[in-house]
């Protein structure tokens, strides 16, 4: 049964989301995603599709599988499903108990996911299930910084968003090792906050 | 920081008014009967608080974390300066307004080198 507390969190924010995300932040990060989601071949699985923001960058002609945790938040994502060049098979999920059947997806992608997964480690090895020996996990995320001035206000400031949404100070990196994948790369975005990672389930 | 137009202008102007904004709040408060060094403790969260309040409009045009810091950061030094010079002597509005802005544009600059350190890859395989 999924997380009520997550699910309602973020079902109480799908009416409101886009007037907070689409504006700023997707248009300062579609470039990187964009460059990011065009790896996207074989079978796909998206984690978190939210209210369908990420997918004006997915390539065309995708098959891809979408979950996210929130009903309402996928709802508001239909129109930017149907409108999609290829085919979003959303289904409403918590990523720590996907039914999928063990090395079902050749990749995985997230998209600003790991700040809001509840557990986030286990979420990783989740994942790490359900992809195939030597498939890829490539992540577009915002974690906390390594950096003291920085890694403060990330601290006091998830002590306010975790109430509302994210965290703001994960380590993500460290969290995907942990889970036993091997990092491929890491790409700062913005400072060392903002990054993509790429990791690979070893074969 | 980001070198689209839209994105280096609206980030500049962002930091100009989270400085000034932080300024007139500590200009307000404070007073040269403050000790220095409580002015300081109380006008950095302050400034703080203000930078993350200021956020949250600027935030929907700008961005999330490209915005957030750097209004958090503004804030937090326009307070702490200008509640120091205000702490040590009588302070004119345009002087703090002056120092308010000039943290704004410190904290673009300090971030514009930041990020251009940080950014790009650091780590790939057998790196």
């Amino acid at each position: 049964m999924a997380d009520a507390a997550t699910q309602a969190k973020w079902d109480k924010l799908a009416p409101r989301f886009d007037g907070m995300a689409s504006q700023g932040a997707e248009r300062r990060w579609k470039p990187h995603k964009q460059k990011l989601f065009s790896l996207m071949q074989g079978k796909v699985l998206f984690m978190a599709l939210g209210t369908g923001l990420d997918i004006p960058a997915f390539p065309p002609g995708q098959q891809i599988t979408a979950i996210d945790i929130s009903p309402k938040m996928l709802a508001e994502a239909q129109k930017r499903i149907a409108a999609y060049d290829g085919s979003i098979d959303a289904q409403v999920m918590d990523v720590h108990e996907m039914p999928f059947a063990e090395a079902s997806f050749d990749q995985v992608f997230t998209s600003c996911t790991f700040c809001s997964v509840p557990r986030p480690v286990e979420g990783l090895k989740a994942i790490h299930r359900v992809l195939k020996p030597g498939g890829e996990l490539f992540m577009f995320e915002h974690t906390g910084s390594r950096l003291a001035p920085f890694r403060a206000m990330m601290d006091l400031m998830t002590v306010l968003s975790e109430r509302v949404g994210p965290s703001m100070n994960r380590d993500t990196t460290a969290n995907v090792a942990a889970a036993g994948f091997r990092i491929v790369e890491v790409e700062n975005v913005f400072l060392d906050v903002v990054k993509t990672i790429r990791a690979i389930k070893p074969a | 920081m980001d070198r689209r137009w839209y994105f280096a202008v609206g980030d500049f102007l962002a930091s100009l008014l989270v400085g000034i904004v932080a300024a007139i709040a500590a200009w307000a408060l404070v007073s040269p009967d403050w000790n220095m060094w409580a002015a300081m403790a109380l006008m950095m969260p302050l400034g703080m608080i203000i930078g993350l309040v200021l956020f949250f409009p600027m935030g929907a045009l700008l961005g999330a974390q490209e915005a957030m810091i750097p209004a958090m950061y503004t804030g937090m030094w326009a307070g702490m300066v200008v509640g120091m010079m205000a702490a040590m002597m009588p302070l004119p509005l345009d002087h703090a307004l002056q120092m308010g802005a000039a943290c704004g544009v410190a904290e673009t600059l300090f971030l514009w080198v930041a990020n251009t350190l940080l950014r790009g890859k650091v780590r790939q395989a057998g790196g």
